[in-house]
């Protein structure tokens, strides 16, 4: 078992490594399409630039991007009582600044953290968790999410998400642009959708590398040792247990989710719902939650 | 010969000036969670007024339980200035404890439930009740470790060179009945509307 300074220096580590690899996997997608297109290598060096700022801004913004895409608004101390006094409380037990928090108008329970570090550091709720949930579980569920915020892994994720989950949409689009009316377009733009098809191609046959970065990312043990970390905060497992059982068994769908954020959260937003598409088996991101459940009833 | 009596001294120095400030941080949020728990019994006892009158037009002939009220709201005041956490601590739990029949009612009365400011006063009051609770644990932590600071070596020894002693422990009150969280209490009541 590794403990949490550890898992600190690994999640910083990854996170630059996943930086780097972005750069070189985008500058290397740019030169072997200019070499099958028959342009110059200038190309390479835009795409290098490119994923260079998209490298930096993914760690820098990354969860004001997140936010955005989520549809996010901040929290209201006055309206989100239980969820703000929860935070403040427990960032005071943590010893770490208090996040910034934010909800998603949304009846499906569910939450995230993002951010860069434990001063950078956000939380996010739905509606449909601030209104399900007591104030106990609640407290459960932010804890988890603080102790993501003390571990780091909020950089890492964060990173995941835009750079490999960037790229992972990109591709789902351009698979579904050739499959639906993809001979019109061809018609009319001709070389581009030739590109199109090509860059389709390419990301399909690079998939297994973009789920074993996503794999590298979203391990198992990091959700059981940030419901582990939770518990220490909170002293109660039977909240956090309550609370997962609560969101699992809610059966509405997250519209706020996609597959680049969808690892983010505390229990997959896209639950029973069976994926379409070539990406589909790449995205068990989370331990089942009757093992985490059970994990926490042992703790009594 | 010389360089490294040298080195060793400078080693030595920067060992004991980092466990001096070690020691005085520590006593500081020793501090600081001693006083945040004054605050919030503080914000607790200005609650209770506005919270007495809200619930007393449902229990009427219950005189005895807002005088006892009242006298733990006395005692949490009396001794906030104090800034001695044992005190504060026991007060708190008697203010607690005085609370509880009120919460009874509370949650027996849907008529309390669906007025807001009976509702908003009981969710500050458990929020000040967790800010309390988890002020005493980072005090009883921080207590843990600086004490652990004092006796072990070698840091004792600057313990002692500075005259840092022992942070007394607290004591829980008798029974302790408020560390231990029953189901029922964790469960936010149901508003009926």
């Amino acid at each position: 078992m590794i403990n949490v300074y550890e898992q600190v220096d690994r999640n910083k580590r990854r996170s630059t490594i996943i930086m780097v690899l972005f750069v070189v996997f985008i500058a290397a997608f740019a030169w072997v399409l200019s070499r099958a297109l028959g342009y110059g290598p200038g190309m390479v060096g835009v795409a290098f630039i490119f994923a260079g700022i998209f490298s930096f801004s993914s760690y820098w913004w990354g969860d004001k991007i997140i936010l955005t895409i989520s549809g996010a608004r901040p929290a209201d101390k006055r309206k989100d009582f239980n969820f703000f006094t929860v935070a403040e409380n427990l960032s005071m037990a943590a010893q770490i600044p208090m996040p910034k928090l934010y909800v998603i108008d949304d009846s499906a329970p569910n939450a995230f953290a993002t951010g860069r570090d434990p001063n950078h550091a956000v939380v996010c709720a739905t509606t449909g968790l601030l209104a399900k949930l007591d104030r106990t579980e609640l407290e459960g569920v932010v804890a988890h999410e603080l102790s993501h915020v003390q571990n780091y892994d909020i950089r890492l994720m964060s990173v995941v998400t835009i750079l490999v989950g960037m790229v992972t949409l990109l591709a789902d689009w351009f698979l579904r642009g050739m499959r639906f009316g993809g001979r019109d377009r061809d018609k009319k733009e001709g070389n581009i959708g030739v590109i199109l098809f090509l860059v389709g191609i390419i990301l399909a046959l690079l998939s297994p590398l973009i789920a074993q970065l996503i794999q590298l990312a979203v391990s198992r043990r990091r959700e059981f040792l940030a419901d582990a970390s939770a518990v220490m905060l909170t002293r109660y497992p039977k909240g956090l247990a309550r609370a997962l059982e609560k969101i699992s068994k809610d059966r509405e769908v997250l519209e706020a989710a996609n597959k680049a954020t969808a690892h983010l959260y505390i229990i997959n937003p896209f639950k029973g719902q069976k994926f379409t598409g070539i990406f589909s088996n790449l995205f068990n991101t989370h331990p089942p939650v009757e093992e985490r459940i059970k994990a926490l009833w042992e703790m009594e | 010969m010389f360089w490294i009596l040298i080195i060793i001294l400078v080693g030595l120095a920067v060992y004991i000036w980092s466990l001096y400030n070690q020691f005085v941080t520590i006593k500081t949020r020793i501090r600081a969670s001693i006083q945040e728990i004054g605050n919030q019994l503080k914000r607790q006892a200005d609650l209770i007024p506005n919270l007495v009158s809200s619930v007393k037009g449902y229990m009427k002939h219950e005189k005895a339980i807002f005088d006892e009220l009242t006298e733990a709201r006395k005692a949490v005041m009396k001794v906030i200035e104090t800034e001695d956490a044992q005190k504060l601590i026991n007060a708190g739990s008697r203010l607690q404890s005085a609370l509880a029949p009120i919460r009874a009612v509370f949650e027996s009365t849907p008529q309390l439930q669906a007025a807001g400011p009976t509702a908003k006063l009981m969710d500050e009051l458990r929020d000040t009740a967790d800010k309390v609770m988890y002020s005493r644990r980072t005090l009883i932590d921080l207590s843990a470790d600086y004490n652990i600071k004092v006796v072990t070596f070698p840091s004792n020894l600057v313990a002692r060179l500075f005259g840092f002693k022992l942070e007394v422990g607290l004591k829980m009150p008798e029974g302790g009945e408020e560390l231990e969280v029953k189901e029922e209490e964790t469960k936010t009541p149901k508003v009926e509307l």
